[in-house]
């Protein structure tokens, strides 16, 4: 399953991102190498050679929307720069201002660094200090060809900080389990809550301590405390994998554990959703303990009945050869 | 309730520190050589942090993909006559796409309809109810079957979506019920 999703996602990106670039090409939405028309004024006057130059763009948001053939509507005016050098004058815009589509993109797309809209600019007419221009931004073509890969290698970049970051709440709570195993707490745990427990998990033997890692793992989810949830969860995995059979598959245990800590009940809501809603939270704890709940119940009567499923069964891991059955 | 909810915060607070503490003082009492087992344990930290990087860069740079491409747009706008037909509001869709993939962009989902719509509104408090219900289920598949180097995940996704989806259809009805 977990194949299909995911070639499924990586595929789905590629098509949506040429569609869309496609699209982009044929209608022209950057208005390519095509030149705009605007206004501009300066408080010095615009026949100086000066380098760099503080101008005002006059934009006429109507003009602006039919030339790209969008519904943004930009400013009338925007602060802006002008540039001088032998290869003629470029008008830059303020940098980070607010601007509508398709500049946005074509800012990000051909100034990524400064932040700044840039185009090259030539006058059509100077009446001291104001004027009337015509600018060309940079060529945009294949945003999103761009953007899908950008985007992989900064989710690649991520998932690596991500994982290191657990490097040191998972090496805390294996040191703590280590004690705790070897002082016999785990096993307490687990004589006290297996008869709950077993039915759930009917793979792992009587008083095996990866019962007790998964009352300790459910119990820090519904207390909101991911952090800890985590490392106690992978520890459950560990002692899980090793009554498994075939070390590549997933057991039913595991997928159980896996769907109850998806669907946990949460007695206290986790502490990002706190920091995001304030005091706010008050009034849907009751009802995100109904939701948990209830998809608790869901989570693991999906876990239950689709191991039963003919093409969730694991598939041996050493293959049969039909015309060797029972030997030479 | 509202005391209810005081013993929970209690709880909450005090439950990692009494775990800290009570676990190398329980072993004490049992004699256990405290700090060698503690540091023979933490040695696994790393190692298992390092198991899960493949997992994590392949799971993550397909929904990275994914949502850079638009076609999670696209997904959204194309579940929208049913969902709508079934009674979800439209702007709650996003988050119902978005929820099991990546638990940053969720968030920036409710961060963004809580300036978009004040915290009081319905729709801010179903997805917040859609984000306290749900866990980003293809993360904790990758972190928990990754650190066993588990590839064959069975019925994991199915089960775990069957369970997301529940619970965000819920979350509208619930909300609803309770608030509107």
């Amino acid at each position: 399953m977990l194949n299909y999703v995911w070639a499924g996602l990586i595929i789905l990106s590629f098509v949506f991102g040429i569609t869309s670039d496609v699209l982009d090409f044929s209608k022209d939405r950057y208005r390519n190498g095509t030149e705009l028309t605007i206004g501009l004024s300066s408080e010095s006057s615009l026949t100086d050679e000066s380098r760099r130059q503080d101008v005002t763009v006059h934009i006429d948001p109507s003009f602006f929307q039919s030339f790209y053939g969008t519904e943004s509507r930009p400013d009338s005016t925007y602060a802006g720069q002008l540039v001088r050098s032998a290869d003629g004058i470029q008008l830059r815009f303020a940098q980070g201002v607010s601007i509508p589509e398709p500049w946005a993109t074509i800012r990000s797309e051909t100034s990524p660094r400064d932040n700044d809209l840039r185009g090259v600019m030539t006058f059509e007419s100077v009446d001291s200090t104001s004027a009337v221009a015509h600018v060309t931004f940079s060529d945009v073509k294949f945003v999103k060809m761009h953007a899908i890969a950008a985007a992989a290698i900064d989710m690649a970049e991520t998932a690596v900080s991500l994982a290191l970051g657990l490097i040191g709440v998972i090496a805390l709570w294996m040191g703590l389990l280590k004690i705790a195993e070897a002082s016999g707490l785990i096993h307490s745990v687990v004589r006290v809550t297996q008869p709950i427990l077993r039915p759930l998990f009917p793979e792992i033997p009587k008083d095996h301590p990866a019962l007790g890692l998964i009352v300790l793992n459910l119990t820090a989810n519904m207390l909101g405390l991911g952090n800890a949830a985590t490392p106690l969860g992978i520890k459950a995995m560990e002692e899980m994998q090793k009554l498994n059979p075939d070390p590549d598959t997933a057991t039913n245990s595991m997928v159980m554990l896996l769907a109850m800590n998806t669907a946990s009940v949460q007695l206290v809501p986790p502490v990002l959703l706190v920091a995001l809603m304030g005091l706010q939270i008050n009034e849907l704890i009751f009802a995100i303990l109904i939701v948990t709940s209830i998809s608790l119940v869901v989570g693991i009567l999906a876990a239950k009945l689709l191991s039963k499923m003919k093409r969730f069964q694991p598939v041996p891991a050493v293959a049969v050869d039909p015309l060797n059955v029972g030997g030479k | 309730m509202d005391t209810l909810r005081t013993v929970l915060e209690v709880l909450s607070a005090f439950v990692l520190p009494a775990l800290i503490v009570g676990f190398p003082l329980y072993g004490l009492l049992k004699k256990v050589p405290v700090y060698e087992e503690f540091v023979e344990g933490a040695k696994d930290g790393f190692k298992v942090a390092v198991t899960i990087i493949p997992y994590l860069v392949a799971i993550l740079f397909a929904i990275g993909m994914f949502r850079a491409s638009g076609a999670m747009d696209f997904m959204v706008e194309g579940l929208r006559p049913m969902l709508s037909w079934i009674g979800v509001p439209p702007e709650v869709l996003p988050m119902m796409v978005i929820r099991p993939l990546t638990g940053s962009g969720s968030a920036a989902i409710v961060l963004d309809m809580i300036n978009q719509f004040g915290e009081d509104s319905i729709l801010v408090k179903m997805v917040a109810t859609m984000f306290g219900s749900t866990e980003t289920t293809f993360y904790v598949i990758a972190v928990y079957f990754g650190a066993v180097n588990i590839k064959k995940t069975r019925h994991a996704v199915p089960a775990g979506l069957i369970a997301d989806v529940v619970a965000m259809l819920l979350s509208v009805f619930v909300v609803r019920w309770l608030f509107a």
